[in-house]
């Protein structure tokens, strides 16, 4: 469904990029793992079109898409949740999910803002509140609800667990798992590797702007390398 | 008793009122797509003199000349506007500053068509062409029970007035639309905004051209109603003064540029006495309006109250 081929990105002078190859399968979980700055959100950032790559090319559906704008892209169906739950904070709940629908022309908006706050219980009983008055857990469900209001074919999530307690991050993954089985390809950015391999179904580890280790997500969480480097290891008593 | 209200000096302010808040609202539009622009007074300048010169110059009917002049400020500000795009809050401030500057000095060196810093005299006054076209119609100010110089005034106010409700109710109307969501959301979020497919390059520079559009016309109307302009007229003292009237009346809400323009305007004639000190008065009042209260003196918050809707905080 998403196939990237030697994606070069610079940031001016810095290369933050160094020859990405990467390839989502469609209706699959795929996740991207690594430390901080070794080029996850720089690698979403290039495929939702925020940045341009230097080098290399992005295919969506079998089509070049390298150097779109995002708005574009969003009607080719790649939908991004940005870093950080970027809300529309002085615009209540309801009218956040109206924005997600932005570029829509047909007429299942009303139906399809139902059916997601039928699947976000708690943004149907605070629509008409403030959107920057929800916590951050539920700052973070309204961004992904109004990512999907644009009726993605494939959905961005970047490191959606980021600073939010680990009850509430053990639902934003349920929820990943349930938007997969509606049918929607996910790319996952994560920190947390152990959530994030566990609901994926293949797996990227990224080190200073290169993949370095890649596989099925069930062999990555036995992986050695994994294991000690981004999973912990299990100290051996003396 | 009707001549006693209607003084000409009363109807003259009142112009000046109605053409502030024309200025105002061209600070406005971009500032509701996130993009404070001080351009307005060299794109005041832009709409001024272009139909200032075309009348003197072609004779051509004012209509024509101030809508020439409103479109041809609305064309710079695109062209001001997309390299501008790169730059955001304090830096585009500065940037569209020294546009204005630019423009100003534009007006005072070319002096084979600006006539310099003397500025241009003897532009055709619209009151009083109102009154020549009236007078054309059959229609006579006496028998309206008015002196020719109120019939110029008060047709000028009635013009201004038509302008500025038009304009009020395109933003207002703007506001609740497609266009008017992208703004808002660019203004909160613009990585938010690019992410659900708002072609943000689009809509900053659409923001951009109306608010120069709205200067050009306000500025062209200026020029027909003082009959009299100069680079002086288009100064950084009249960037300040614009953004002044939205700061102050309150720059969330659209009324808060009617409301700033309003009594900002009226506050140096109703108290003579403050009027030399003006620029005096307007920095100690942007001070402490920015300690005590940097939305302005009208802010979303006060609608809400006043519509009786209570904002709900926190999550319980």
């Amino acid at each position: 469904m998403l196939k990237l081929t030697n994606i070069e990105t610079y940031y001016g002078q810095i290369q933050a990029l160094k020859g990405i190859h990467l390839e989502v399968e469609e209706g699959k979980i795929v996740t991207l793992l690594g430390a901080n700055g070794a080029g996850k959100s720089t690698t979403m950032r290039t495929i939702a079109g925020l940045i341009k790559p230097k080098r290399g090319t992005v295919e969506f559906l079998g089509q070049n898409v390298t150097g779109m704008r995002p708005h574009q892209l969003l009607r080719k169906g790649i939908s991004l949740v940005p870093e950080g739950r970027a809300i529309l904070s002085t615009m209540t709940v309801l009218e956040n999910l109206e924005m997600g629908a932005y570029h829509r022309k047909d007429h299942d908006v009303k139906k399809d803002i139902q059916n997601v706050m039928k699947r976000f219980p708690i943004l149907e009983e605070r629509q008409s509140q403030l959107a920057g008055t929800l916590s951050g857990g539920q700052q973070q469900m309204l961004a992904i609800a109004r990512a999907l209001l644009a009726k993605p074919k494939l959905l961005l999530l970047d490191e959606p667990s980021m600073g939010l307690a680990p009850l509430i991050v053990a639902e934003i993954f349920n929820i990943i798992k349930e938007i997969k089985e509606d049918g929607t390809t996910v790319l996952l950015v994560e920190q947390n590797a152990k959530q994030a391999l566990k609901i994926a179904d293949y797996g990227y580890v990224m080190e200073t702007g290169k993949i370095i280790i890649e596989g099925p997500a069930d062999d990555l969480l036995k992986d050695e390398r994994i294991v000690e480097a981004y999973l912990g290891k299990k100290k051996t008593t003396v | 008793m009707l001549g006693e209200l209607l003084n000409p000096y009363y109807l003259q302010v009142l112009c000046f009122i109605l053409i502030n808040i024309m200025l105002a609202l061209s600070i406005y539009v971009p500032l509701s797509s996130g993009q404070l622009s001080l351009g307005s007074a060299g794109f005041m300048g832009i709409g001024a003199y272009t139909s200032a010169l075309l009348t003197i110059h072609y004779e051509l009917p004012l209509y024509v000349t101030i809508l020439v002049g409103a479109l041809l400020a609305g064309v710079i500000g695109i062209i001001v506007g997309i390299p501008s795009l790169r730059l955001t809050g304090v830096y585009l401030a500065i940037a569209t500053l020294g546009f204005g500057e630019v423009i100003r000095v534009l007006f005072v060196n070319w002096e084979s068509l600006t006539k310099g810093s003397v500025g241009l005299t003897g532009i055709p006054q619209l009151g009083r062409e109102l009154l020549k076209f009236a007078k054309s119609i059959g229609i006579e100010p006496s028998a309206l029970g008015l002196k020719n110089n109120q019939f110029v005034y008060l047709s000028l106010v009635i013009v201004l007035l038509i302008i500025v409700l038009f304009i009020l109710w395109f933003v207002i109307r703007q506001q609740n639309s497609r266009i008017g969501r992208a703004y808002s959301s660019i203004q909160m979020d613009e990585k938010a905004a690019e992410s659900m497919g708002i072609n943000i390059t689009y809509y900053k520079v659409l923001a951009f051209a109306q608010g120069a559009f709205i200067a050009g016309l306000a500025g062209a109307l200026f020029a027909h109603t003082i009959g009299y302009i100069s680079p002086s007229d288009f100064s950084y003292h009249r960037a300040v003064e614009i953004l002044i009237f939205t700061v102050f009346g309150g720059s969330e809400v659209i009324i808060g540029s009617v409301f700033g323009a309003t009594i900002l305007t009226l506050l140096p004639e109703v108290l003579r006495f403050v009027s030399d000190y003006r620029y005096i008065f307007y920095g100690i009042m942007l001070v402490i309006l920015m300690a005590v209260r940097p939305q302005g003196i009208l802010d979303l918050y006060l609608f809400y109250r006043l519509k009786g809707k209570r904002i709900k905080r926190g999550t319980s």
